[in-house]
């Protein structure tokens, strides 16, 4: 438990409502673990009455056997209900931490999740979460339990003899002086590489597979099998090498532990002390029996040490998740007066010593479309998810109706900015609760007029269920379909400023017809902020940015810029040839 | 368990495996058999000649020697068995991985298949290292200890083998009991985890809808039904782990009282009686470890189960005497494709001439993708055939096939590794020469001047500390080195921007100068430059012919057409 505990790193501790059955479930696995030991003295009992001289008493010999079977059923009950309620327990934790981790991540900065994979935070909430089951549900009770009875084992042996019970316990010491052996640093330098070459083998087998096609498609086959092979044989290798390293000492300590070696030992004990007349014959009972129980601590720590290092891990993982600082919320949120969007001297960096962005100014004006356009890499994306709050600026002020993004309530940022195409994902549920994703308390009506406009619902009629559908299950869409889908969703939002990225390819020109149709549509009174990637889109824009590694390097009128004959100029005359012979067709066409 | 071992693995190791397993036997007998010697011991003890336990003990100190020896030697056996069985598993994984149909890779398959090649090869191998012994010590040593009870004393003996039976139900009931319950908890989790996946992709359109404020339901859902199932799985299969500690003890409780009314009534000897009873203490133990065993031997099996799975899967068939095609034309005659039930090629009949441009048009989900893998033998046809040169691809070495056809796509995969490496895995023997000129055709050079590193630079995993313009440029030249006179092109440019697709344009112009080419595309800029234009719908050619002559006709090619020239205003 306590190994879980650091994992929160502020406020309340998830796990302190859970305290007091949390000790409920030790408690009773020690009472029952203890209560275990009855049928062994009982066994104690009937040996010194059985072996002393003259008439046995009946009655006491049932009662012994009664008394032994009575703690043996306590123990069956006290550990199955520590148990059930342990597993109980343990449940309701790892729906609070998933929860916990569901919250956080939901709050974290979205550059965040760029630098790492879906499926790694996936499992940090799954797998990971599971891990740590053994440090609640198992290893609290089954640790007390296994120092517990030994601890009341040894007390009762050393009334009864103390050589005896320094003999019984030879094994124990013995295993624990192997402890050294199996901890060399050449042991732990062999732990540290079976790791990396665990880690080596995942890598490998990942570009392997992802790169399947390219390998395939270049005859790689070889190679990047050969990388898996190379892997593979390392690890092997290494296991091997720890594996030979650790089989003499572990065997010895098997060994030591082993119940044949202990009843040998305690039997030799016995056998010299009883002929040396130091110790009564019946006296030797209790140290066969409860002798073996000595190694439980030792056992106990060897077996559960694996589960427990996972945990520790896994409780890592966790943490760094629950350690990620979320985007500030406003104390005293301000709201914006209209909609005009303001960057002043913005800059941004993901890593302290690279600057993406470095000091944008750039006014938005309501009912006007500004268009970003710009080589790979310069700044673009980033420049566009500042304003749906994915970061904060590291520098400068992104304003929205003369609010500082910061000072205003999210539910306030959500209502006036939406996002087109950033994400196609559509999720596991009916169309209409994915169309209506933003606005979950959209009228029907509503959703069905998004989705009109939006060119799909035609095709969400024809589905099995309409609008019930639920995607995934009963129906695929295509990618065209499932753009439009996320049209209909913003389209639905109607929010004053809207931010588009063309980076997504339309998966079919009547997706991009939509589009467009629905933009002109809805136009108005809208502020608008669009990265370009089709020419269309740019010559109707009111203005075009120009971006360069991080700076603004033109801005004007499609025309203005034109005129001025700077960087924009140059990439529309390398493009001026297709357009103009597309205008031609257009003119073809449309006689 | 052991056979499906052996199935996954292939029966070479089925010797040593019965080897490893036969010594474990031994062991765990000679550990039950050395008990019989505790019988002397203790009567000698516990009688008036305390001194008489020597021999009988040198010979139980003999006893635990041989199963020390034996002990060893099964441990060792079982860690050489597991670590050969090992390397043998990750080699028989890659090879059959290397040869499984390009199709049999979809998006879900990638993380599986990673998991399972790792961390999976290992669980499934600890089996025979770290499973296999406590399981058999756990059943065979008390089943031991009830024959050395049947010699000490026959009416405990009986007693104890009565009970057999009973413990041997019980655990099969328990094991199926909780296999059940694993079952469904897997099941939950998965779905779980496909909820965090959709819930962790789709955080920016959500946080947009500012639905990450409160629980989002979906979510919400699926982990309480995690608890809930994880919960009825505890409770479930509490009775069942209490049904077989209670057996037990119930069997214990037995045997006391049915050896105490024998000691009293004289039938048996005090010393018989109290061996008797620390034998039976002995068994318990085992018994009640079986049951954790087995659980962990369940998530065992399940990756055996997988592997298997994906072991069986078949790979493309490799013809027997290949045949080496002559020319570079390409046809379809009469190809059907299903996946599913759905025919995503629908008896489609083709043909490009040597040297020709082919563009493939149509709405998403048409087929086109499929039409590029088909010639490149993603996959094999369900029907018809698919010549390259006059021969059909499947009688072609696969290493041939590949060698005649450069393929871009649209999401470009790079390896880890530096950007020269990528663009030679084209042609690893290129010198350094052709490198440099396939990389200024595709104007990789100017991003590689760009780069700190320059030609060295690290691409990072996937190639993702490259921009998709770059990564696209990068297997451009590839494919340029490659020098391949058959070229497919999968929607190269439709995720860039403009001043990428320029440059990226004008590699793939000198990509396609001289060549057999089939291109998918719905940029139709790229489409105008093709030889002819196939209108794909639902697996099958609509519409065929040059560009002006379909924009002509006034068909679906010229819908299309028109809806992506067509002046906003005009909606």
């Amino acid at each position: 438990m306590t190994g879980v505990e650091p994992a929160v790193a502020e406020g309340k501790s998830p796990t302190r409502p859970y305290w007091w059955t949390f000790a409920v479930v030790v408690l009773l696995q020690l009472v029952g673990a203890v209560a275990g030991l009855a049928p062994l003295l009982a066994v104690v009992e009937l040996g010194r009455v059985l072996l002393s001289a003259g008439p046995v008493d009946h009655d006491h010999v049932r009662l012994v056997v009664i008394a032994g079977a009575a703690g043996l059923f306590a123990r069956l009950v006290l550990t199955a209900a520590s148990s059930g309620i342990g597993h109980v327990l343990d449940d309701r934790v790892q729906l609070s931490f998933r929860r916990r981790l569901a919250a956080r991540l939901g709050r974290v900065p979205i550059g965040w999740f760029s630098r790492r994979r879906t499926g790694e935070l996936a499992k940090v909430v799954g797998e990971d979460i599971s891990a740590v089951h053994p440090f609640i549900a198992h290893a609290p009770g089954e640790l007390v339990a296994a120092f517990a009875v030994p601890l009341v084992s040894l007390v009762y042996l050393f009334g009864i003899d103390w050589r005896l019970t320094l003999i019984t316990l030879i094994p124990v010491v013995l295993a624990v002086a192997l402890v050294p052996l199996m901890m060399t640093p050449a042991r732990l330098r062999e732990q540290r590489e079976f790791d990396a070459g665990m880690g080596r083998i995942a890598s490998s087998v990942v570009e392997f597979v992802q790169g399947i096609a390219v390998v395939k498609a270049f005859g790689g086959t070889g190679r990047a099998h050969r990388e898996f092979r190379v892997a593979a044989d390392d690890f092997v290798g290494t296991f091997n090498r720890w594996a030979r390293g650790m089989s003499g000492p572990a065997a010895a300590m098997q060994l030591a532990l082993s119940p044949p070696f202990v009843l040998l030992v305690v039997l030799s004990g016995g056998a010299l002390l009883i002929g040396g007349g130091g110790l009564a014959p019946a006296d030797l009972l209790p140290f066969l029996l409860l002798g073996l129980g000595l190694t439980a601590p030792v056992a106990a720590l060897g077996h559960g040490f694996d589960d427990m290092r996972a945990a520790r891990r896994a409780v890592g993982r966790i943490r760094e998740v629950l350690d990620v600082r979320p985007l500030p919320r406003p104390a005293n949120p301000v709201t914006p007066q209209g909609h005009r969007v303001e960057l002043r001297d913005v800059r941004f960096g993901y890593e302290a010593d690279h600057e993406v962005l470095r000091g944008i100014d750039l006014v938005l004006e309501p009912g006007t479309v500004t268009a970003v356009v710009g080589p790979s890499g310069s700044g673009k994306s980033t420049l566009v998810q500042l304003l749906p709050r994915f970061f904060d600026p590291t520098g400068g002020s992104v304003t929205i109706g003369g609010v500082d993004l910061r000072e205003l309530d999210s539910r306030d940022l959500y209502r006036t900015v939406s996002f087109v195409f950033q994400s196609t994902s559509l999720l596991r549920a009916t169309v209409a609760e994915n169309i209506a994703l933003a606005v979950p308390e959209a009228d029907f009506a509503d959703v069905v007029r998004a989705a009109r406009l939006a060119d799909i619902h035609d095709r969400v009629l024809a589905l099995p269920h309409g609008y019930d559908t639920v995607l995934g299950e009963q129906a695929r869409l295509s990618g065209g379909e499932a753009q439009r889908i996320s049209l209909a969703r913003a389209l639905l939002a109607d929010t004053p400023v809207l931010v588009l990225d063309e980076a997504t390819a339309f998966a079919d020109p009547r997706t991009e017809q939509a589009v467009r149709r629905a933009l002109a549509a809805v136009k108005g009174d809208r502020t608008v902020l669009v990265i370009a990637h089709r020419l269309e889109t740019i010559s109707d824009a009111d203005t075009v940015v120009v971006l360069e590694e991080g700076s603004v390097v033109e801005r004007g009128s499609p025309a203005e810029l034109l005129a001025h004959d700077g960087k924009f100029a140059a990439f529309w005359e390398s493009h001026r040839s297709a357009v103009a012979e597309e205008i031609e067709r257009r003119g073809d066409a449309a006689r | 368990m052991i056979r499906m071992l052996l199935r996954v693995l292939g029966h070479r190791y089925a010797r040593p495996v019965r080897r490893t397993v036969a010594l474990m036997t031994a062991t765990a007998v000679a550990e039950g058999l050395s008990y019989a010697l505790l019988v002397p011991v203790l009567r000698a003890l516990l009688g008036s000649a305390p001194a008489d336990a020597w021999p009988w003990l040198g010979a139980f100190g003999a006893a635990v020697a041989v199963y020390a020896v034996l002990r060893y030697r099964s441990d060792l056996s079982g860690f050489r068995v597991g670590t050969t069985m090992l390397r043998g598993m990750y080699h028989r994984l890659g090879d059959h991985l290397a040869r499984l149909p390009l199709g049999w890779y979809d998006a879900g398959r990638v993380g599986e298949v990673s998991v399972l090649a790792s961390r999976g090869v290992l669980q499934a191998m600890s089996v025979i290292a770290h499973l296999l012994a406590p399981f058999i010590f756990a059943s065979v040593t008390p089943l031991t200890i009830v024959a050395v009870l049947l010699v000490v004393s026959w009416q405990l003996g009986l007693a104890a083998l009565v009970a057999v039976p009973v413990v041997a139900v019980i655990q099969v009931w328990t094991g199926r009991r909780m296999a059940a319950t694993d079952a469904q908890r897997h099941e939950r989790d998965r779905e779980a985890t496909e909820r965090v996946v959709e819930y962790l992709q789709a955080q920016p359109v959500l946080r947009a809808g500012g639905r990450t404020e409160e629980r989002f339901r979906l979510l919400d859902d699926s982990l309480r039904e995690v608890q809930r199932v994880s919960r009825r799985g505890t409770l479930s299969t509490l009775p069942a782990v209490v049904g077989v500690t209670l057996v037990v003890q119930a069997v214990f409780t037995a045997l006391s009282a049915l050896g105490v009314s024998l000691a009293l009534s004289g039938s048996i000897g005090v010393a018989e009686l109290l061996t008797a009873l620390v034998l039976a203490t002995r068994c318990a133990d085992p018994l009640l470890s079986l049951s954790d065993i087995g659980g962990k031997l369940r998530g065992a099996r399940s990756v055996l189960a997988r592997l298997d799975a994906v072991l069986r899967t078949e790979p493309l068939p490799r013809p027997r005497e290949p045949v080496e095609p002559a020319g570079h034309d390409l046809a379809f005659e009469s190809v059907t494709f299903r996946h599913g039930d759905r025919a995503v090629v629908d008896d489609l009949s083709l043909s490009v001439p040597a040297g020709q441009r082919l563009a493939v048009v149509g709405p998403s989900g048409a087929g086109k993708s499929t039409l590029l893998q088909l010639i490149a033998r993603f996959y094999d046809v369900d029907a018809g055939v698919v010549r390259v040169g006059g021969t059909d691809v499947r009688a072609v070495d696969p290493e041939a096939l590949m060698a005649r056809i450069a393929i871009v796509f649209q999401d470009v995969y790079l390896f880890d590794g530096t950007i020269e490496e990528n663009v030679r895995l084209g042609r690893p023997d290129a010198d350094e020469a052709e490198v440099r000129v396939a990389a200024s055709a595709a104007r990789l050079d100017e991003v590689v001047e760009r780069l700190p590193g320059g030609w060295a630079a690290e691409v990072g995993e996937g190639g993702a500390l490259l921009s998709g313009g770059e990564r696209q440029r990068v297997s451009i030249a590839r494919a340029l080195l490659k020098n391949a006179p058959v070229v497919l092109l999968d929607e190269v440019t439709s995720a860039l921007d403009p001043i990428n697709e320029a440059a990226v344009h004008e590699g793939v112009e000198r990509l396609m100068a001289g060549r057999t080419v089939v291109m998918v595309a719905h940029r139709l800029r790229t489409v105008r430059r093709a030889d002819r234009v196939v209108f794909l719908d639902g697996g099958r050619i609509v519409e065929d012919g040059g560009h002006d002559e379909l924009l002509r006709q006034g068909g679906r090619y010229a819908e299309f057409w028109h809806l992506s020239t067509a002046p906003v205003t005009s909606g």
